[in-house]
């Protein structure tokens, strides 16, 4: 069965050693490098495996313009977000480190709240996420980073199944940095990951009791045992890279706040119609775009 | 007649103030008004706001997304308009009427206020100061299958092109019920090429039913949000008129669509 031989992965032991052996560039960019924020690369070879089971033989991920993300220098990944689990992310930066033609780690802004759960939080920063600050933002770009944000927020997470790739109004904020910072930005359409947790109802009262953002009762949640209920449904997905949008605009633009709504909104809408294009398309949620 | 006369006075005084002579006929309006009425007040209970954003005179262009095939969005605005407390106005609809065979439909449209779409009939009913709507989804945006409701189609910036170069302001129209009220399950193309329609809907009554109750929508509550009109610098060239309806066109279209998100997210009951 080739199907299972990402997972095999997972046995062989030294992790490093077979990321080095799949993707050289990416390794001998990160090994030994001291990361403010705690990007471990030991933590993120352990991982890997994982999501790209999910990304090659599960999601069956496919990915359209990923050399629209540059070689080089900073860049601001925005796009739709999606799944109950973000997923999403990690598609993305699966795709970035096995398929694209010189690999790189992508640094997702992340709301608080994941830092708050104990041992999620250390992971998370271990595989290259980090808390969502204009100035940790700021810091990775100077350091010439792939910075990916998600402006739907949480919320976009926690969307129902009724509201799928329905976008919640972006939060302006990284039309913003990208001027103040005079970064390109490089949208981003992505379709599956609102089916692979159907979320029929949002617990508003039992989110606010356990102080989550929100509590979604899908297939699995809350009625099967533990691990059993983050198993995704086997949908398959499509991500549609953009070309990268320069603003040009100079940097004292960045206080101008109708301008930068108006440019949020211009970004959100070419997502949105991208996903509505994407979605009338596809053949069905198992067999995505194939005619099979 | 007496009743419909002072009821809808300053509707009368408003539709009679120019005519543009494009077979528009009050006498039609008033036949309809009470069905216009019943759809509206207690069939689709619509839930209009943003009329007030028109100009109480001059011409403007409403711009919105269609659904269901049938022209009850049409009828919905042209009865809002008319009975709009503050600024009754009529409403003049571009719209593709070439392939209608059928005189007797061809010409009841017309005397509503229908007109077949072109620029020179847009320039005319601006330069009249008419409020015009169009729904540049075109009829394949109109039949949309009920598994793409609420999503809108790509805009044919084409539409917008006469609005442009009049610098008539432009007002994004969003309208949620329609997709529903008329559930599409398939677009049939071969008969509606067979039949020389431009689409033939297959709905869960249409065509199995006798007449007039395939025709007869679900009773949806709709919501139409009439939004604030997007300014625009006024264009010199024809490229750059070209190019600013391009750009209007899209953002007009994420606006709408943006606006039906918003609705469906906070909706609670969708029928009755």
């Amino acid at each position: 069965m080739d199907t299972w031989t990402n997972l095999q992965a997972l046995k062989s032991g030294d992790a490093l050693k077979s990321l080095a052996r799949r993707s050289p560039t990416y390794y001998s960019r990160y090994a030994g490098e001291q990361d403010e924020f705690g990007y471990k690369l030991e933590t993120f070879a352990k991982w890997e495996p994982v999501f790209r089971f999910c990304f090659e033989d599960y999601f069956k991920v496919k990915v359209q313009g990923i050399e629209n993300i540059p070689t080089e220098g900073k860049a601001i990944l925005v796009g739709n977000h999606s799944g109950g689990l973000p997923l999403d992310g990690a598609m993305i930066t699966i795709a970035m480190c096995n398929s694209h033609p010189s690999p790189r780690r992508i640094r997702y802004l992340v709301t608080d709240w994941f830092f708050s759960m104990p041992g999620v939080g250390k992971w998370i920063k271990e595989v290259g996420q980090v808390r969502a600050t204009l100035e940790n933002a700021r810091t990775l770009l100077e350091g010439g980073e792939l910075v990916g944000i998600y402006p739907e927020g949480i919320r976009g997470v926690g969307k129902t199944f009724r509201e799928r790739y329905r976008l919640i109004d972006f939060h302006p904020g990284f039309v913003q940095l990208a001027i103040a910072t005079q970064t390109p930005l490089i949208p981003i359409a992505t379709v599956g990951g609102d089916e692979i947790f159907p979320n029929f109802v949002n617990a508003k009262s039992v989110a606010r009791l356990l102080k989550m953002p929100f509590f979604p009762i899908t297939l699995g949640l809350p009625w099967l045992p533990f691990p059993l209920m983050f198993i995704p449904l086997p949908v398959r997905w499509l991500i549609n890279i953009h070309k990268p949008i320069d603003l040009g605009y100079p940097p004292e633009k960045a206080s101008d706040r109708k301008l930068v709504l108006t440019l949020a909104r211009e970004i959100q809408y070419g997502i949105q119609r991208d996903l509505n294009e994407l979605l009338r398309e596809r053949k069905s949620i198992f067999t995505g775009w194939d005619d099979q | 007649m007496a009743t419909f006369t002072d009821t809808y006075k300053k509707y009368l005084e408003a539709a009679s103030a120019v005519n543009p002579d494009l077979g528009f006929e009050i006498e039609t309006v008033r036949r309809l008004e009470p069905v216009l009425a019943f759809l509206y007040r207690d069939w689709f209970k619509v839930d209009m706001t943003g009329l007030e954003f028109l100009p109480a005179s001059g011409p403007a262009l409403i711009v919105g997304n269609h659904g269901g095939a049938m022209p009850w969005i049409e009828l919905m605005l042209l009865y809002a308009l008319m009975s709009s407390p503050a600024h009754p106005r009529r409403l003049s609809v571009l719209a593709d009427l070439d392939w209608i065979e059928d005189e007797r439909l061809y010409s009841l449209l017309r005397e509503l206020g229908f007109v077949s779409f072109s620029s020179a009939h847009a320039k005319k009913l601006f330069a009249a100061g008419e409020i015009v709507v169009v729904f540049p989804e075109g009829i394949s945006g109109a039949a949309k299958p009920f598994s793409e409701r609420y999503r809108v189609k790509e805009f044919d910036w084409t539409k917008l092109l006469p609005a442009v170069e009049e610098r008539v302001p432009v007002f994004p129209l969003a309208s949620l019920g329609c997709d529903e009220s008329v559930p599409i399950l398939s677009n049939v193309e071969h008969l509606a090429r067979f039949l020389g329609l431009p689409a033939y809907p297959v709905t869960p009554f249409f065509p199995w039913l006798p007449f007039p109750a395939s025709v007869i929508p679900l009773p949806v509550k709709w919501m139409m949000r009439l939004l604030k009109s997007h300014p625009y610098e006024a264009a010199k060239s024809r490229h750059q008129s070209e190019e600013t309806a391009k750009y209007l066109a899209r953002f007009i279209e994420g606006g709408i669509q943006a606006e039906l998100n918003r609705l469906l997210r906070t909706r609670i009951k969708p029928l009755l």
